[in-house]
């Protein structure tokens, strides 16, 4: 169980080379692929909870991010031929007019960390577009994102729009830097994240994988 | 008291006759959507400030101040050039080198697609030739008109040099993910590249200096914290920057200059200290936001060694008159103690209505402003504008 711990550890600090020697390791020890993955899935809720409580910062959250996409295209053919795959998928995007991407994209990392499928829809994504994937990847989390204050009508309009459509109850969440949970409550959606590392709780919480 | 006078002597709690009336400037969509509520043709964000009756503007254009001095930033820039054109959505390769995504509907923060700053190799191939600071045109003309008033003592307009950015343009010129990799990856080129860009600030504010300008006040920008945070962690800004803020800020006080602002958005709260230490002693805007900030806290938190402007929830501008009224007067005591210039915390939006605006200037003569009269002569073309406000604003085009 050490060397399980150790990849844990590693994936905290971002240290790719230590993540991938510790998975070729555990493999060596017959340590199953659900097992590996659960303590890569740790290493990263460590760094959310960590940056949640301001003792990391982006640049930590990205380098463990980095390591766990290292540790994943180890791991990941093991993973499917074992017929595991993740639990959730999720559809992310920043909504139509918006051409930002930051904050976007570390939500994303952080859900890719906590194993879910991550399906990302870029920037300026149109309501009818986040349905369109919603539908085809059998989402069962949509995430909306928006930087500008201008923006935020767009993202009240694509939640109306995923209402309207059947999506088999997907939820949506909302972040952004303007966002706030009283304008989550106005516009209908399921949930607000003020960051990156909340986004993870926030969609277990909606979806039960908490 | 001229306007120098007053802003130094806020700055330094002394007693003035009045605060400094100063704003952030407009939107650029603001003048064209104040237009049809009565805003005269021929006022924008270079001349806003005189015309609403305040100060001085930092959205540019003003005389009297904000004019930099001298260049600290690339020279030459990168040549510009429209690379793809979609209709409202177009890419452009701008003169700091990234490679951006805009939109012709929004003059907003257009999304960074690529950067010409990759590896340490394009960093010495393009930027550090345009980081030298012998490039002669980074420094006004040895017959510009402007030496005489910057090297009077006595001027009536105080004089403000850009203080540049340590990180902040960094981030920009590679993208927050690059830098961010940089630093764990490449820490010895990231501390280069830092001490590269404060080797140029140093050196150009020490040769105004000695050319006998009197700076009042030095600018900086970073624009490094989102709405939680810093995007460099405390304990990676103590070590890579806060060596050359010290730099820049002790040549300053050596030089007279006791005011060194920094331009930075969104949480701002855990690197007050280090900048406080550094020698930063000024916060600008102090965005309110999501994030709460108020400059009433920071000054409790902080006392008199931390001076602030800005702090007026821009966001307030857009509700009414009572909610402005409300603001203005919880700044009030804040403003009479000194060491504070409040000012809208951002550019104020086209959301904010032009009567709530004029509601808002006059409300800060009065108040802020002990009853000043900035007007001269009325504008007959406020018309809208008067018809929704009782005391419209009174004033000509400068």
């Amino acid at each position: 169980m050490k060397t399980l711990e150790q990849l844990t550890e590693a994936v905290g600090r971002g240290d790719r080379e230590a993540v991938s020697s510790l998975i070729e390791s555990a493999m060596m020890q017959e340590i199953g692929p659900k097992a590996i993955l659960d303590a890569l899935v740790a290493g990263m809720d460590d760094i959310g909870r960590r940056f949640k409580a301001n003792e990391v910062f982006v640049p930590e959250v990205l380098i463990a991010a980095r390591a766990m996409k290292t540790a994943m295209a180890k791991l990941e053919p093991i993973l499917s031929e074992a017929g595991i795959r993740p639990a959730f998928t999720a559809v992310i995007g920043t909504v139509e007019g918006d051409l930002h991407d930051i904050g976007k994209n570390l939500v994303a990392m952080m859900w890719r960390g906590a194993n879910f499928d991550v399906i990302d829809l870029g920037t300026n994504v149109s309501a009818q577009r986040f349905v369109v994937a919603a539908r085809e990847h059998k989402a069962s989390i949509i995430g909306l994102s928006a930087l500008l204050t201008t923006t935020m009508p767009a993202m009240r309009q694509t939640v109306q729009t995923l209402r309207e459509a059947d999506l088999n109850g997907a939820k949506i969440v909302i972040g952004g830097a303007p966002i706030t949970q009283s304008f989550a409550d106005q516009i209908g959606a399921d949930g607000f994240a003020p960051d990156a590392a909340s986004a993870v709780d926030k969609v277990r919480q909606l979806v039960g994988a908490a | 008291m001229n306007h120098r006078e007053r802003f130094l002597a806020t700055m330094s709690y002394q007693p003035r006759d009045r605060s400094p009336l100063y704003d952030f400037g407009l939107w650029d969509e603001t003048p064209g959507a104040w237009r049809p509520q009565g805003l005269p043709d021929g006022i924008d964000r270079s001349n806003a400030a005189r015309f609403f009756g305040l100060d001085a503007g930092l959205g540019g254009g003003e005389p009297e101040g904000w004019s930099g001095v001298a260049g600290v930033s690339l020279c030459p820039g990168f040549p510009t050039a429209i690379l793809d054109d979609d209709g409202d959505e177009y890419t452009q390769r701008q003169s700091d080198g990234v490679i951006v995504r805009k939109q012709r509907s929004s003059v907003s923060i257009p999304m960074h697609i690529g950067h010409t700053l990759v590896d340490r190799e394009s960093w010495a191939e393009h930027y550090l030739p345009r980081l030298n600071p012998d490039t002669a045109a980074r420094y006004p003309s040895d017959d510009d008109p402007q030496w005489s008033r910057w090297r009077n003592p006595h001027r009536d307009t105080p004089l403000f040099a850009h203080g540049g950015s340590l990180f902040g343009r960094l981030r920009d010129w590679m993208g927050l993910e690059n830098i961010s990799m940089v630093v764990y990856d490449d820490p010895g080129w990231f501390e280069s590249m830092v001490s590269t860009k404060a080797d140029l600030i140093v050196t150009v504010l020490k040769r105004m200096f000695d050319r006998g300008v009197h700076i009042d006040a030095i600018g900086m920008w970073e624009d490094m914290c989102y709405n939680a945070g810093p995007l460099l962690s405390p304990a990676h800004f103590k070590r890579f920057l806060v060596p050359h803020y010290r730099r820049i800020a002790e040549l300053a006080r050596a030089h007279g200059c006791n005011i060194i602002w920094v331009d930075c958005d969104g949480c701002i709260d855990a690197l007050i200290p280090l900048w406080l230490d550094a020698g930063i002693n000024c916060m600008f805007p102090i965005e309110v936001g999501t994030w709460s900030a108020d400059p009433i806290t920071m000054r409790k938190r902080y006392g008199r060694d931390l001076l602030l402007m800005g702090g007026f929830d821009k966001r307030i501008l857009a509700r009414d008159p009572q909610a402005i009224d409300h603001e203005i007067l919880r700044l009030a005591p804040l403003v009479e103690e000194g060491g504070f210039i409040p000012m809208p915390d951002h550019r104020v939006p086209p959301d904010v209505p032009l009567a709530n605006y004029i509601h808002y200037t006059q409300s800060a003569r009065k108040i802020w402003g002990g009853g000043v009269n900035l007007e001269s002569a009325p504008v007959e073309s406020i018309i809208r504008a008067r018809q929704v406000t009782p005391n419209p604003i009174q004033r000509t085009h400068p």
